[in-house]
């Protein structure tokens, strides 16, 4: 009977480290991964939409450019709402990153990175016309730049 | 106990002998001053091939040197590469710390050959097994632009390397299987933008160095030239440059070309990752005629 039991506590305490694993690697880095691709996603749509108005691909518009500076901060709340840098996405992954391990080890260069980023979308967001927008997009294409060279990896 | 001490002086014999071959081997074989060519060094050109060898990238100002001009080459920032960290030297004429006072034979055995002036054998994190295949007139050239910059003093930082004086010698064993010294030759049978375009990637662009794959002895796998391959930092993967306009990377030649000048500051989302950005930055400031040959040329790899 006593064998029994420790047989059954033995089991339990077995299914729960496992469920507990199981739950750390469902929550945590993958989502984070995926939650920051995802918002990647939002800022290259945004991007494709801005660049094809500055070379006159397609037309000048006050409202698209707003739009597009809106999706990029909306994104990016969503994103540190969600924590998704956090440093414990860097265990335990099965999604493929390109992060780099430098975004955890020189923290204060990632945040003045993300800082570039906010500077560039108000300034795009405060364009009235397309003199303007012209004028304030290099800083938004430089932002985008700055942080990929420095705390993306290659393919 | 006689037949043992022969097998054993055999063996000792046969050491020496395999050591003193491996020591020949492994000198540095130096050009000499007959074979470099007199040259008129033109300035202007110098700077293009400044630009399109991406000279500054590796030999930009180190983070102590706050107060230089960021285009100067004074050297210095720490280089990381799997072996080590190299400090790539100063560039600028200053007299002691600089090269102001290397020969022209000295220079063109540093970047073609890979030896420095002091007849040491260079670690090829310096792409000099692809500079080795430029015109030796364009890296004179480069030199005579490097004379023309304010000289800095910025002294040479050692490498954080193991083993330094055994790594070099390695280095002239290996540059017997992976050194290929011939200089690039155009293919008569293709436009002159395309060769102008495959001389740029194939010499000073040093294209190779990360986008061809190495072999076991770590020289280039010229049956996937341009496939893409491990980053040599360690950084994920090199992109393979094939049929970049078939896979949909780019829309025709024009549009890598604009990829080149602009990269991501006009949302080309490949050209900033894995140290790609600084050769857009280098690309963005070449002649809009070489950036098109360049695209000429490797929209053309299938």
């Amino acid at each position: 009977m006593k064998k029994n039991l420790a047989a059954v506590l033995a089991l339990a305490v077995g299914v729960g480290i496992i469920g507990a694993g199981a739950g750390l690697a469902a929550g945590t880095a993958d989502d984070m991964i995926n939650a920051r691709q995802a918002e990647m996603k939002v800022n290259m749509k945004a991007m494709k939409a801005l660049v094809s108005m500055l070379k006159g691909e397609t037309p000048y518009d006050t409202a698209a450019v707003q739009a597009a500076a809106k999706s990029i901060s909306d994104a990016q709340a969503e994103g540190v709402a969600k924590d998704v840098w956090n440093t414990s996405s860097q265990t335990g992954a099965t999604v493929k990153s390109g992060a780099k391990p430098e975004i955890w080890t020189d923290a204060a260069g990632f945040t003045e990175a993300w800082k570039n980023l906010d500077t560039a979308v108000a300034a795009l967001s405060a364009s009235t016309d397309e003199a303007s927008f012209k004028a304030a997009f290099p800083a938004l294409g430089a932002a985008c730049k700055g942080c990929h060279e420095k705390f993306r990896a290659a393919e | 106990m006689p037949r043992r001490s022969r097998i054993l002086t055999s063996i000792a014999v046969l050491a020496v002998a395999g050591l003193a071959v491996a020591w020949g081997m492994s000198a540095p074989h130096p050009l000499t001053a007959a074979e470099i060519p007199a040259h008129q060094p033109d300035i202007a050109n110098g700077k293009v091939l400044f630009n399109a060898a991406g000279c500054l990238s590796c030999h930009k100002p180190g983070p102590d040197l706050k107060n230089v001009d960021a285009s100067l080459p004074a050297g210095g920032s720490p280089f990381k590469t799997p072996i080590g960290t190299f400090y790539p030297p100063n560039l600028t004429p200053d007299p002691e710390t600089g090269i102001g006072k290397w020969t022209d034979l000295e220079f063109v055995n540093a970047v073609q050959r890979g030896i420095s002036p002091e007849g040491e054998n260079l670690i090829p994190a310096f792409p000099y097994t692809s500079y080795a295949r430029m015109k030796t007139s364009d890296v004179l050239d480069i030199k005579a632009y490097l004379a023309s910059l304010s000289p800095v003093v910025s002294p040479e930082k050692q490498a954080q390397i193991p083993a330094p004086w055994l790594l070099r010698r390695g280095v002239g064993l290996w540059k017997h299987i992976a050194f290929r010294t011939d200089q690039w030759q155009p293919d008569p049978g293709k436009p002159a933008e395309w060769n102008l375009g495959a001389y740029i990637a194939n010499g000073p662009g040093h294209c190779n160095e990360c986008h061809t794959p190495r072999n076991m002895f770590m020289a280039f796998d010229w049956s996937k030239q341009f496939a893409g391959g491990p980053h040599p930092g360690g950084e994920g993967k090199v992109p393979s440059l094939h049929d970049l306009i078939g896979r949909g990377k780019y829309k025709d030649a024009s549009d890598l070309a604009s990829a080149f000048q602009n990269g991501e500051m006009l949302g080309y989302e490949d050209m900033a990752s894995g140290g790609m950005g600084e050769v857009q930055t280098n690309l963005s400031k070449l002649p809009d005629s070489d950036v098109q040959a360049l695209a000429d040329y490797i929209s053309s790899l299938k």
